[in-house]
């Protein structure tokens, strides 16, 4: 039997006694690799969001962990995500963002593929001019379509195909947010940009779902939003954040805002709402407005943050839009050096996983402990195999 | 095929001329001298209008279904 790769007990321990995850699962790419199967490809992971393929025959190549994925809006306008190959010759189908317009085709050797996956076309299969062969049965033969879900626009994925439903597996935090199940309209161009990172993507989770560091990395906060006025939230096993109630609505020159979610209630009024739904996706709640971050991970120590703001209405005003992207790019990149110095500090070799407050990082603790009992499910399974 | 017809087609490649592509292999289909090359360029035309989807792509599936080389 093999010895696991990193001792996990005392992550599991209560906070007050709890050390972080030991280094290797921030530095050793072998425990990367670990962590691929044991948190990404058997969860529910974000992929990309619904609006990045807006219009029926959208279609958006994407690299998942190093997985060729093709996202695509179908000529129904249903939204799916499948394994970007073709069933002959395993050629990638689509290399760039592109709408297709009737059918896949493989470049290669032009078998064709409906925007719903299923192969329609096998040229020359049975010798030129005959398409057809008793041993290619189309049906057997479609695209490979990897299990999808859209909430709150992000496309979630699970991989390994073994995960509960959705709805069942996310059920505590949908209902959580159940005022906020209301049409969401991307804010477009301005409201879309990327953050690419020099760490380990577990780290910008546990800097996302605390509020212990938003007076020392955010001072700009400080003069409405207070240490105080802020709570943790934490769901073992599955997601983590914190909350404040004193959100105040941006306003232009002429003291407009952004229009409501309608019938949010008066419990959202001053209060918003900031959860990383384990294992990648980071979303925020407000009366006026909602954004998603969907964590890449690109390698052990590199990550691209995909953040995509949207709003109750359609058309919102570009320039109060504008303000609010750049506002929130500010936050965003205000934590870039703390997930990057984590990272550094990572590659010291006596940290013991650090120690938390047991009142201010009990939602980091909540995430470890969730990474822990995963990797240690996944590392029994592998055991249990041999 | 004659030179003239088989420069059209390769200039049609290169522009990436879909509409194009589909006329110039339906005539190809056209001017062949047995079925099987007939079926060999009808089928690029039929490949070429599914991609575009094309509505022309509906009467070449049905004219290679009744030789027999379409599902």
């Amino acid at each position: 039997m093999t010895q696991p790769r990193t001792d996990l007990t005392n992550v599991r321990t209560s906070v007050d006694k709890a050390n972080g995850l030991p280094n290797p699962h921030y530095v050793d790419p072998a425990v990367y690799e670990e962590e691929k199967h044991a948190l990404l490809f058997t969860q529910w992971a974000g992929l990309a969001v619904a609006a990045d393929v807006p219009e029926p025959g959208d279609a958006k190549p994407l690299t998942f962990l190093g997985q060729p994925l093709l996202l695509i809006r179908d000529k129904d306008g249903d939204v799916r995500v499948f394994d970007n190959i073709c069933r002959h010759r395993g050629m990638i189908l689509v290399e760039e963002p592109r709408k297709i317009e009737g059918a896949i085709r493989c470049p290669y050797h032009s078998w064709c593929y409906s925007t719903k996956g299923k192969l329609v076309s096998t040229p020359h299969v049975g010798g030129p001019g005959q398409n057809t062969h008793d041993a290619i049965v189309r049906d057997d033969l479609g695209l490979i379509e990897v299990r999808s879900h859209i909430w709150r626009d992000v496309v979630w994925i699970n991989l390994d195909g073994q995960a509960p439903a959705f709805e069942e597996a996310m059920a505590d935090v949908i209902d959580r947010w159940k005022e906020f199940e209301l049409p969401l309209y991307h804010g477009g161009a301005d409201s879309r940009f990327e953050l690419q990172v020099k760490t380990n993507w577990k780290l910008a989770v546990e800097n996302y779902c605390e509020s212990y560091h938003l007076p020392w990395v955010h001072p700009g906060l400080n003069s409405y939003s207070r240490l105080e006025d802020h709570y943790n939230i934490e769901s073992y096993g599955q997601y983590s954040g914190q909350g404040t109630n004193v959100y105040r609505q941006l306003k232009n020159e002429n003291g407009d805002t952004f229009p409501d979610f309608p019938e949010v209630g008066a419990k959202w009024g001053e209060q918003a709402e900031y959860i990383a739904v384990y294992p990648n996706v980071l979303l925020g709640v407000q009366r006026d407005h909602a954004f998603a971050i969907i964590l890449e991970p690109k390698s052990t120590e590199e990550t691209v943050e995909h953040i995509h703001l949207y709003y109750a209405a359609p058309q919102t005003d570009q320039s109060l839009r504008a303000t609010n992207t750049q506002m929130w790019k500010t936050v965003f990149e205000e934590d870039i050096f703390v997930v990057e110095g984590m990272q550094k500090g990572r590659h010291v070799a006596g940290f013991d996983g650090g120690r938390f407050s047991p009142v201010m990082d009990s939602p980091t603790h909540c995430f470890h402990d969730w990474v822990a009992g995963k990797v240690q499910s996944y590392r029994e399974g592998r055991i249990a195999a041999e | 095929m004659n030179t003239r017809l088989d420069a059209r087609m390769i200039a049609a490649h290169e522009a990436g001329d879909q509409a194009a592509l589909v006329a110039l292999y339906t005539e190809a289909a056209e001017a062949a001298g047995d079925v099987d090359a007939h079926c060999f360029f009808l089928t690029h035309a039929y490949v070429f209008a599914l991609e575009a989807g094309a509505p022309e792509a509906a009467e070449l599936h049905a004219r290679l279904k009744k030789l027999g080389r379409e599902e």
